[in-house]
């Protein structure tokens, strides 16, 4: 919407490599036989606004996790703020803001004294200053009416903004946020759109998860969709609604290499019912050609679809049977 | 890009603020109420005791605790060792780190960040410092009570000789020292509980039960052996802080086992929080 402007600027540069805020390779979080999240491989380029968008259960919040370094990935690699993690996270995190799987707080205390107690450990915060960071963040996420209140009798959505406000006490070069709108009013989530903006056009990077395309379309400058733990397709909003953006369709029968050969060149792809579908994102249609053919995948035929952000997500995140849709939804996308 | 360098949040700020977040809580404004109330429940039930002449206890009694309130104290925290003060040790560190993640709050801290190592460092410290108070404050109350209900003239130890009024105090703050550092070594192993659960009244089910077990176990002549590893078995040897001239090798042998017991709670809870999911 009104964000493309500065998204268009960033996609002017996308040729050279853009300084990422953070980065991932090859992650992967196995709980037992479980594969909870698997080759995650995220570009979160300075300054963008990343809305990670997919399905409950996706490997939104584990990947989150993994990129706090809350836990350890079973394997890959994650760069947050250019340093390594774990060893870099002393480093990195205090300059990241997060609220992650919903606002946690103390019940007995009051907004305003939970939020003393995360200020007290927070490294970037003197101690003489905790008091104003506290009640600059509460003023900020529209909760200073309640700040006395204890925690136990706070509204869904004053917990959120709450946890929002812990996420904001420092000026942050990073921001997460983990379904920041569940449980917000319609009002409450226009602030948090506000918020986002401010933060955006301050110059700070923001990841911010849903299930919910609005909000996805309303803030972000990029967008990363996961499906079943592996993000299926990544790039630049503005590219994604406004450009003539396409899948191909590529008919083969040696589905096997042909996926391992696109997403080794970091293209994104999936198996479809008689070959593999190819997101046109941050590539082009020869590119994909060349790939295949230079791995050797015997390429049968190859059709070009449009897409849109509804369509694409739905198709991303569906089941085989949406590709009967594709053709009739496109219009729908266009919401 | 970026040039941060670590950083890291002052320690006394974060010790001030892990000891007001205990202090805050509830349950341990109710938890220390009800500590001060063993002391004066026990000094009024000598009382009735002693004044009933004609109850079990005897005149005899009543001649051996006049002007010996200065035994309450000790009495008091011998008494409250075996469950109550592990109790509320285990209650400390079960909200620690259990209640903590219960919360969600453990995630904001380690995000903060928090090193973890530091973090279990500043979780040890608030549990220490409460259980020192704690048992400090039963104390001051078991003093007071024994010497408003039954006077003070020194105290009388179990070996018969009677101790200045200086001497006794200072048998009373070596008994607070001993059983603090008791009440310590079960925290500790509360701790290495409470850091592999999100669920706080696990790991208060866990300590409880664990002392009882070892106290049946202490109870089997045939287990013999097992004694000297038991910390349960090792309290009964402190009352040797009332007897004159004290003997310090069973003093020494259960503070040197709780150290045992601490060194190892916290090196368990030090594996299991370094590489805990937060």
């Amino acid at each position: 919407m009104t964000t493309s402007t500065s998204a268009r600027v960033e996609s002017a540069s996308a040729g050279s490599t853009p300084v990422l805020a953070a980065r991932t390779r090859g992650l992967r979080k196995t709980y037992g036989s479980t594969v909870a999240v698997d080759r995650v491989d995220l570009d979160l380029p300075e300054g963008a606004v990343l809305g990670m968008l997919g399905p409950n259960g996706s490997g939104k919040t584990t990947t989150i996790r993994m990129l706090l370094g809350l836990v350890r990935p079973t394997e890959g690699t994650v760069e947050l703020l250019g340093r390594a993690l774990p060893d870099g996270a002393a480093a990195s995190l205090p300059h990241v803001g997060a609220l992650v799987e919903g606002p946690g707080f103390h019940p007995f205390l009051s907004g305003r004294e939970n939020l003393r107690r995360v200020a007290a450990f927070e490294p970037l915060l003197a101690t003489g200053s905790v008091k104003q960071a506290v009640e600059d963040a509460v003023e900020r996420v529209g909760l200073a009416q309640a700040a006395h209140r204890r925690y136990r009798g706070y509204s869904l959505g004053m917990k959120q903004r709450l946890g929002l406000a812990a996420a904001l006490l420092v000026p942050r070069k990073l921001i997460v946020l983990d379904e920041p709108t569940n449980g917000l009013d319609p009002a409450g989530t226009r602030e948090v759109r506000k918020v986002i903006g401010d933060l955006h056009a301050a110059g700070s990077t923001v990841l911010v998860s849903s299930h919910l395309l609005s909000e996805i379309e309303a803030t972000c400058t990029h967008v990363a969709v996961l499906h079943r733990g592996t993000v299926v397709a990544q790039g630049e909003l503005a590219e994604l609604l406004h450009s003539d953006s396409t899948a191909l369709q590529v008919t083969t029968s040696d589905v096997d290499s042909a996926l391992t050969a696109l997403r080794a060149a970091r293209i994104s792809a999936r198996p479809s019912t008689e070959g593999v579908r190819v997101e046109l994102i941050g590539t082009t249609a020869p590119a994909v050609f060349q790939t295949l053919v230079q791995a050797g995948v015997e390429i049968h035929e190859a059709v070009r679809q449009r897409t849109g952000l509804e369509e694409l997500f739905a198709r991303l995140t569906e089941a085989e049977e949406s590709d009967h849709l594709s053709a009739v939804d496109t219009n729908e996308g266009a919401r | 890009m970026t040039t941060a360098v670590a950083t890291r949040a002052p320690l006394t700020r974060q010790l001030r603020s892990e000891l007001r977040w205990i202090v805050r809580r509830p349950r341990t404004v109710i938890g220390l109420g009800l500590l001060c109330v063993v002391p004066i429940l026990a000094g009024v039930g000598l009382w009735f005791a002693v004044d009933n002449t004609q109850g079990p206890a005897g005149p005899g009694l009543a001649a051996i605790i006049a002007g010996n309130g200065l035994v309450l104290p000790i009495f008091t925290l011998f008494l409250s060792l075996p469950l109550l003060l592990p109790l509320v040790g285990a209650i400390w560190a079960a909200d620690g780190l259990a209640g903590e993640a219960n919360n969600g709050t453990l995630r904001g801290l380690l995000v903060a960040p928090v090193g973890r190592i530091r973090l279990l460092g500043i979780k040890a410290f608030g549990i220490a410092v409460m259980s020192l108070f704690a048992v400090t404050l039963m104390a001051v109350v078991g003093i007071i009570t024994g010497v408003a209900l039954f006077g003070m003239d020194g105290m009388l130890t179990v070996s018969g000789t009677t101790l200045s009024t200086g001497a006794a105090l200072g048998r009373i703050v070596l008994t607070i020292l001993l059983v603090t550092f008791q009440m310590w070594a079960v925290a500790a192993v509360a701790l290495a509980i409470s850091a592999c659960t999100e669920h706080p009244l696990v790991v208060m089910a866990a300590t409880m039960a664990g002392l009882i077990v070892f106290a049946v176990l202490g109870a089997f002549s045939s287990l013999d052996w097992l004694q000297p590893y038991l910390i349960t078995s090792a309290w009964n040897g402190l009352t040797d802080v009332m007897r004159d001239p004290m003997p310090t090798g069973e003093l020494w042998n259960s503070t040197g086992l709780a150290a045992c017991y601490l060194v190892i709670g916290l090196s368990l809870a030090t594996i299991r929080l370094v590489t805990k999911d937060g």
